[in-house]
């Protein structure tokens, strides 16, 4: 008894408790003989006639009398002799019964050991320690491992027996599955290496065999979808077979195992199966199949890789086809819907598909600035795009639909090295919507360029913004200007000029052509206005950019008001006096520069419905021999006649070229800065660590040419900004 | 427990039967009837006669022995005076295990070494 009795006396004699048990030399074999009956009487059901307390006293006394060895090996020897009884009829079960007789035996062992252990209990506690045997329920197991599943005439069967039947059901049958999770369960009680050994290892064997064959069989009449979701019917009905009876532990290995055999074995057959792998389904958006595919591949080392690099390698294919295919050039608009419909598409794979699954991510977007730049025109395309885009495909759209597109715009923009190309193009495009009145939304044109200031800092966008000031400055001195001149200009044309400043905008240097004369004089009055209010300026007319109305009167009477560029109102103008004049007249009295004038007369004389000029000879082109007249037939159904100039959407060649130099010339004083800033906080520095130094400065922007760094280093020495070590050739020194 | 504040250290908790006249067999499931060798019957919870291991697997044993079925068990070996002691430290243990304020377990020095090897037999 524990707890908190009073500390004992110690005059106390301790002596044996009062058992009046004589001291019979036959006593113990008694006693035993009683118990020995019990045990028997357990083993046959018949224990509810047996008293416990006196089995239990009979047990504790003969452990008492030092007879526990006699009581313990006489148990061995009693339950040895009971189990090979019940070895030989579970041997003589037949054919199916043979797992019912095995597993009712094990019921009734297991009931009956724990009877006996609870009446030798005395004995579990105090003898068996003491003489280090083992303990009664694990000697009752060890016990029934030896002589019934290790003995011969079983433990064959029982395996064959148990494999035979995961077999059937493999195959469709239905087994007794209740039973055999007893069976394992009992596997598993008699020890974990019990049940690997005489069970789990040869169980996985069959296993990979089976799939083994069973893949093989697939691969040759399947295609990769169906292959898929029969593995993973597979997997499934393996797991489940866990579930239902198996160990929980083998559930990792048996999945191991049919995943190696299932999917290991085959991924790339599988990934490149000719009509149906994975490239295929990519094309097909088959999400269901990339999910499958996923979800398989990713249980399997290498698998989501093996996905990856295909998927990769596809885009990258793809991609390139896209980017360089000649005839795609044609539409940037179209080529960039393209891009984006290509982005759209996989984006969606990916989070349907493949979970979103980051490292996907990386390698798309790696695609993508991989194949977009391997065309130079890039920048060019998406800057016409959005063009496209903010002069009327926006037209109508909700605010929330123009952020999802020029998200995407960003989204494709961030993948340009070449950001300052984007830049540059995207100047001359937005100079051209807003000097033309054709932007369709004033918040998507600053949402546009908020995007790129938070993409490329304040820098990148001063000058956008700065044209965004012009237009408004612009339009308060036209309204000033007509306050305070109305009176002088009397009936004449209207004139509204828009004032930009120097480096803000794309302008280049151009003569100006010869304006009406009609012009000319409003244009002088302004000029005196503007002047007048601000000193110390200088204005210089851009006729090359410039729009205007004009009213024209035709044949039959009919009147239209035309909408033509400057330098179409220049000429048209011309046709005031004479009827015809030939192209070297016209060259002569505009002074238009030839690539313009050519233009001009092309969308006044060859587009059908807005042909307000007659050409002789009729052809599609222009040449310096051709003369022209004012069309009197012309007609149209529209009052308002908009006659675009016909520009090349995209650049011609050698404005790509110009273009390009130009964007080299400004990439000159940006490096340069950047070798300098390096410099001057580095003092010294090899030549290779500038290069890396200014790449890693500036590839936000560009990617400068390691060739041209050094030229402009070259050029730093030259100035003096730098010199060279005198010891190390190698190095630079920063010169203050 | 039978009855609600009832300190288990008492000489006589009045829940215990000495009455050997009482032979009903139909002892309810949550009480069992532990008899002395000179034919004393303690009719105690069930709870509590499992504070004692021997008792718990006795009562508990799948096999259904003679004790499960009736609900009565005979300790041919164990006097009156000690099994009551005995049923008297099952409260108590309960109690004390149950963490609430316990006071000492009084045992009488006389019968301490019989009270021993009776706990020693009952596993307690």
């Amino acid at each position: 008894m524990s707890g908190g009795g009073p500390p004992k006396k110690r005059n106390f004699k301790i002596e044996l408790f009062k058992h009046r048990v004589e001291l019979d030399p036959k006593y113990a074999e008694r006693t035993w003989k009683v118990l020995e009956h019990a045990i028997h009487e357990i083993y046959n059901h018949n224990a509810s006639g047996l008293s416990f307390e006196e089995l239990y006293r009979s047990a504790y006394n003969m452990v008492l009398h030092k007879y526990g060895e006699k009581l313990y090996d006489g148990l061995e020897r009693t339950m040895t002799w009971r189990l090979k009884e019940i070895s030989k009829s579970i041997e003589a079960a037949q054919g199916g019964l043979f797992l019912e007789e095995l597993n009712a035996k094990w019921m009734d062992h297991n009931k009956a050991l724990q009877m006996i252990r609870d009446i030798l209990m005395y004995m579990d506690r105090t003898y068996v320690p003491q003489s280090r045997r083992t303990p009664v329920h694990e000697l009752g197991l060890n016990l029934w491992r030896d002589h019934i599943i290790h003995s011969p005439m079983i433990h064959s069967r029982l395996l064959d027996t148990l494999l035979d039947l995961i077999h059937r059901e493999r195959m469709g049958e239905m087994i007794n599955r209740g039973l055999m999770r007893s069976i394992t369960k009992m596997l598993m009680d008699l020890g974990a290496a019990v049940y690997q050994d005489d069970f789990e290892k040869p169980f996985l064997d069959v296993t990979a065999s089976f799939y083994s064959g069973e893949s093989q069989e697939f691969i040759e009449c399947c295609d990769c979808g169906n292959y898929l979701k029969k593995s993973e019917r597979r997997l499934n009905e393996e797991m489940e077979r866990v579930s239902h009876y198996l160990d929980a532990g083998t559930e990792a290995k048996i999945t191991s195992v049919v995943e190696k055999e299932m999917i290991a074995n085959h991924m790339h057959r599988l990934v490149h199966m000719e009509n149906s792998g994975l490239v295929n389904m990519l094309v097909d958006d088959k999400y269901d199949d990339l999910a499958r595919m996923y979800n398989l591949f990713r249980r399997v080392f290498d698998g989501l890789s093996t996905i990856r690099d295909v998927m990769t390698s596809y885009l990258r294919e793809t991609g390139k086809q896209l980017v360089t295919d000649p005839e795609r050039l044609k539409d940037p608009v179209e080529f960039v819907q393209r891009l984006l419909n290509e982005k759209d598409k996989h984006d969606k794979i990916i989070n349907v598909a493949f979970g979103n699954d980051k490292t996907f991510q990386n390698a798309l977007n790696s695609s993508f600035e991989y194949f977009i730049n391997l065309n130079n025109r890039s920048p060019e395309f998406i800057s016409l795009y959005v063009d496209d885009k903010l002069r009327k495909g926006l037209k109508g759209a909700t605010e929330e639909d123009v952020e999802v597109i020029l998200d995407k715009v960003m989204m494709l923009f961030r993948y340009l090295q070449e950001k300052d190309v984007f830049e540059k193009y995207y100047k001359q495009h937005l100079a051209k919507r807003l000097l033309s009145g054709k932007t369709v939304s004033d918040d998507a044109e600053r949402s546009m360029i908020v995007k790129l200031k938070t993409e490329c800092g304040y820098q990148f966008t001063s000058k956008l913004e700065g044209m965004f000031t012009d237009m408004k400055t612009s339009q308060d001195t036209m309204i000033d200007f007509y306050a305070k001149k109305s009176e002088e200009l009397g009936d004449g044309p209207t004139l509204d000029v828009h004032i930009l400043t120097t480096g803000s905008w794309p302008t280049q240097p151009c003569p100006p052509c010869n304006l009406p004369t009609e012009i000319l004089a409003i244009c002088d009055k302004f000029r005196t206005y503007y002047l007048g209010t601000h000193s110390g300026r200088r204005l210089t007319w851009q006729t090359n950019m410039g729009t205007a109305d004009i009213k024209a009167t035709f044949g039959k009477g009919q009147k239209h008001e035309l909408n033509v560029s400057t330098y179409q109102m220049c000429v048209l103008m011309l046709f005031n006096s004479t009827d015809g004049l030939t192209y070297k007249d016209i060259e002569q009295d505009t002074a238009i520069p030839a690539s313009d004038l050519k233009r001009c007369l092309q969308s006044l004389a060859c587009v059908k419905g807005k042909n307000v000029l007659r050409k002789e000879p009729m052809s599609k082109d222009i040449s310096e021999d051709d003369t022209f007249y004012f069309n009197d037939k012309f007609t149209s159904k529209l009052v308002k006649v908009k006659i675009g100039t016909v520009v090349a959407q995209k650049e011609s060649e050698p404005e790509k070229q110009e273009t390009r130099q130009r964007v080299e010339e400004d990439r000159k004083p940006q490096i340069e800065a950047a070798i300098v800033r390096i410099m001057k906080s580095r003092r010294v520095l090899d030549h290779n660590s500038i290069v890396a130094e200014v790449t890693k400065q500036l590839q936000a922007r560009f990617m400068p040419n390691p060739v041209v760094i050094k030229k402009r280093i070259e050029s730093l020495i030259e100035r003096e900004f730098l010199e060279r070590d005198k010891a190390d050739r190698k190095l630079y020194r920063y010169l203050a | 427990m039978l009855r609600k504040g009832e300190a288990p250290g008492h000489q006589t908790p009045p829940h215990l039967h000495k009455d050997d006249g009482d032979d009903d067999d139909d002892a309810p499931s949550g009480f069992v009837k532990l008899i002395s060798a000179e034919g004393f019957e303690f009719v105690v919870d069930k709870k509590a006669a499992m504070v004692s291991n021997t008792l718990r697997n006795m009562l508990t044993s799948p096999g259904g022995f003679s004790e499960t079925r009736e609900g009565e068990v005979r300790f041919p070996e164990i006097s009156t005076p000690i099994l009551e002691k005995i049923c008297q430290y099952f409260y108590w243990s309960l109690h004390y295990s149950s963490g609430k304020e316990t006071s000492e377990f009084q045992i009488e020095p006389e019968i301490t070494l019989e009270l021993m090897m009776a706990a020693n037999y009952l596993d307690t």
